[in-house]
């Protein structure tokens, strides 16, 4: 292990962020997460290639990929998404065993689990990266919609940022909207990403937040996700450059006072405040 | 007893009135619903008024003032509900408000309405409830676009209602959808496919061949068309029928255009190739509300003249384009409440050379409360704007898109000190008021008398605005 810390300097490193099926799941405004990682990067010299997934993509060019995304589909196209991802299963299941970081809002973490049961329709089979379920509860059920506030809880072996906001690590709050049918159950190897304050998350029932597997997180945030929680935008890039370059990547600080502002008020919307 | 309750609305409605209590524009409508669930079928069945339902995400005001103001000019009467007035409540109200009592009480007949036409404007949500109820002389689909997700859902979702509803309709409805909309154009191409299977005369339902006749599509030319890209916020990119991509030989806006399928042969279907001169406002998208008027005028029997004549000098509705004076200063509204008409409104407003910006998110219940949709806007070339200012609810969530936007025209940008640490700053092109007041103000300070301040607001920040403008609460 290289313990030299690298300052990245202006296209000494390179990323290629892999974004799943852009033109059938991007509904909830997802495309803001791909903005946010690629202008984090650029503004910190590292250099991005937006690598989109679709179905002309073949294995080779999937090997290429250091961070892996994945939005909300409409039931529609999230079935012409999954018969396409049975022919990426592996190269996909291969990307993530090797610790790549990965990231899988709305639709996508559902079809990332075991399976998903829609509320008209046969059981979805997904991918088995995380182990979980997810069952629509009918179609007279009610939706789980509202905003969200959350407690990110620690990812095992998660790299460490300097933030001043803190660390994933160290709960810090996530702020966004949640908008789904679907209920999700994690099974026993499955951690939970975060602990719900206010809102639904997974089931509305248990408290939990998405999932983690290694370095890949499934939540139900959008919003999107990441331009209110660049935390989780550094947590990503940093991993990404880790695993990547094997070594230990210092990313320059940010100004993310607005990003603090959009926050709070989202907290103060809530009647949750900063203690 | 409809009798009954149309005077006991209009009293409701005196009441409101005189007490100061806001118009109370729903509730007569609600409480002669509650005792009455088909208070509106059987005042309208026994009349001799024509309806006009108009429904899609984007149009409605201004494609139904379009019809009312042609209607008008040619010498007929019309009623039309408000806009924003357009649940079952409202519709109910409507009828309330322009019935005549005297007449019913002097003549004896049961007929409320004298009027020749009425114009409802409908939720998309609500069309197929509505249609239950009315049994429209004209159907008026213009669009359908991704909008408050959280509460109509998904696009496919509301397309497939319609469907549903459509097909129940009797011979009297004549159909007009918009040819370049794949999901609206499919409802009338469905029932085509389904007479054209059935060869065996016997077997066509009178239903389906009637159908053929009373469907008609409006268009643009393939000329006026602006792109041949697939804009981001698109929706229905792929086939209605079999779900393949589709193939655009030009797009007008997001997914209106020439399209059609590989697989399945559906495509776009024809519309009359003729040209109209006059297009009273702005931007590609209300030429597609002046079409659609254009048609429905026509088949009611209007003349080419009469409608241009009708056109000519026409003033656009509230909060659509509407321009208001204020502090000696121009102001233009353009609501701006999802990402198709936020993109339209901005691109019209570069065409007219604007570069002065007012951008109002809020996230009440009439504007959604998820506005992850600003991340699907395409603001290109927002640094061309020489003063841009930011207010409403979600005031930092915008700042934040334009954040993002701003820099992703910098590629190379020195990191820590990078340029949108000006956000804050005073000096900045771009700031940011909680308040609406001052943000207003601020939009107007350093504009010159001949220049324009376009605001963009969603729904509630719409009405907030002309309410600070004009003085007047409108709904």
């Amino acid at each position: 292990m290289n313990n030299k810390v690298h300052k990245p300097k202006a296209k000494s490193y390179q990323l290629t962020v892999g974004w799943l099926y852009p033109e059938l799941m991007s509904t909830y405004g997802d495309r803001g997460n791909i903005i946010v990682l690629q202008k984090r990067c650029e503004w910190r010299g590292i250099n991005v290639k937006i690598l989109p997934i679709n179905q002309v993509t073949n294995n080779q060019q999937l090997k290429t990929i250091d961070l892996l995304f994945g939005g909300g589909a409409q039931d529609r196209e999230q079935e012409i998404v999954i018969n396409d991802l049975y022919k990426k299963k592996k190269a996909i299941k291969d990307l993530i065993e090797r610790d790549l970081p990965a990231l899988f809002v709305c639709g996508a973490p559902q079809l990332m689990g075991k399976y998903y049961e829609p509320a008209v329709g046969k059981r979805i089979e997904g991918l088995g990266i995380f182990d979980m379920v997810s069952k629509h509860p009918g179609i007279n059920k009610p939706r789980l919609i509202g905003n969200i506030v959350a407690e990110t809880l620690i990812i095992p072996g998660g790299v460490k940022l300097s933030h001043p906001w803190g660390d994933i690590n160290r709960h810090i709050r996530i702020v966004g909207f949640e908008n789904h049918g679907g209920r999700t159950y994690l099974g026993k190897d499955a951690k939970p990403f975060a602990k719900v304050i206010k809102g639904f998350g997974n089931n509305g029932e248990d408290g939990t937040e998405g999932v983690v597997y290694k370095n890949a997180i499934g939540c139900y945030f959008h919003g999107p996700l990441l331009p209110k929680n660049p935390v989780i935008a550094d947590y990503l890039i940093k991993t990404a450059l880790k695993v990547k370059y094997k070594t230990k990547v210092n990313l320059e600080l940010l100004d993310d006072s607005l990003e603090q502002k959009a926050q709070n008020a989202i907290l103060k919307k809530l009647k949750i405040y900063n203690e | 007893m409809n009798i009954a309750l149309t005077l006991l609305g209009k009293l409701l409605s005196f009441l409101f009135q005189s007490l100061n209590l806001g118009n109370g524009s729903t509730w007569p409508g609600h409480i002669a619903l509650k005792i009455n669930k088909h208070f509106i079928r059987e005042v309208l069945s026994n009349s001799n008024i024509k309806i006009i339902l108009i429904a899609g995400t984007n149009g409605k005001t201004t494609t139904s003032k379009l019809i009312r103001t042609g209607l008008e000019k040619s010498g007929k009467t019309v009623i039309q509900n408000q806009s924003g007035a357009n649940l079952l409540n409202g519709i109910a109200s409507t009828l309330i408000s322009n019935s005549n009592i005297n007449s019913v009480i002097l003549s004896g007949t049961k007929n409320l309405l004298k009027q020749d036409f009425a114009i409802f404007e409908i939720d998309e949500n609500t069309l197929p409830l509505i249609l239950n109820e009315i049994n429209p002389d004209y159907l008026l689909l213009l669009n359908l676009f991704r909008d408050q997700l959280d509460r109509y859902g998904e696009v496919n979702t509301i397309a497939n209602n319609w469907k549903n509803a459509i097909e129940k309709l009797s011979q009297k409805t004549k159909l007009i959808l918009n040819a370049d909309d794949p999901q609206v154009a499919y409802l009338g191409l469905q029932s085509n496919v389904i007479s054209n299977e059935v060869r065996d005369p016997q077997k066509i339902s009178p239903h389906s061949t009637r159908r053929n006749d009373n469907i008609l599509y409006f268009g643009l030319q393939t000329s006026q068309f602006s792109n041949n890209k697939l804009q981001h916020a698109a929706d229905s990119g792929y086939c209605p029928k079999c779900g393949e991509k589709l193939i655009f030989n030009a797009i007008a806006f997001s997914h209106l255009g020439d399209w059609h399928c590989k697989k399945c042969g559906l495509k776009r279907p024809e519309i009359k190739s003729e040209k109209f001169s006059i297009y009273p406002l702005p931007g590609l998208y209300n030429k597609y509300n002046v079409m659609a008027a254009k048609l429905v005028l026509k088949i009611i029997g209007l003349t080419d003249e009469q409608i241009e004549d009708a056109f000519e000098n026409f003033e656009p509705a509230f909060g659509r384009q509407e321009i208001i004076k204020y502090k000696n200063k121009n102001i233009q509204i353009f609501l701006s409440k999802n990402p198709t008409s936020f993109n339209q409104s901005y691109q019209t407003i570069q065409e007219l050379g604007g570069s002065h910006l007012l951008l109002v998110l809020n996230d009440r219940i009439p504007d959604g409360r998820d506005i992850s949709w600003i991340w699907d806007t395409d603001l290109s070339e927002i640094n061309k704007f020489r003063n841009i200012v930011i207010s409403g609810d979600r005031v930092y969530d915008m700042a934040l898109r334009l954040k993002y936007e701003f820099e992703g025209q910098k590629p190379k940008v020195k990191s820590q000190n990078y340029t949108f640490a000006r956000l804050s700053a005073s000096n900045s092109k771009v700031k940011t008021y909680e308040d609406l007041n001052e943000a207003i103000d601020e939009g107007l300070k350093s504009l010159d008398e001949n220049e324009t301040l376009f605001i963009l607001p969603t729904y509630s920040a719409m009405l907030e605005v002309r309410k600070i403008l004009t003085g007047k609460k409108i709904l």
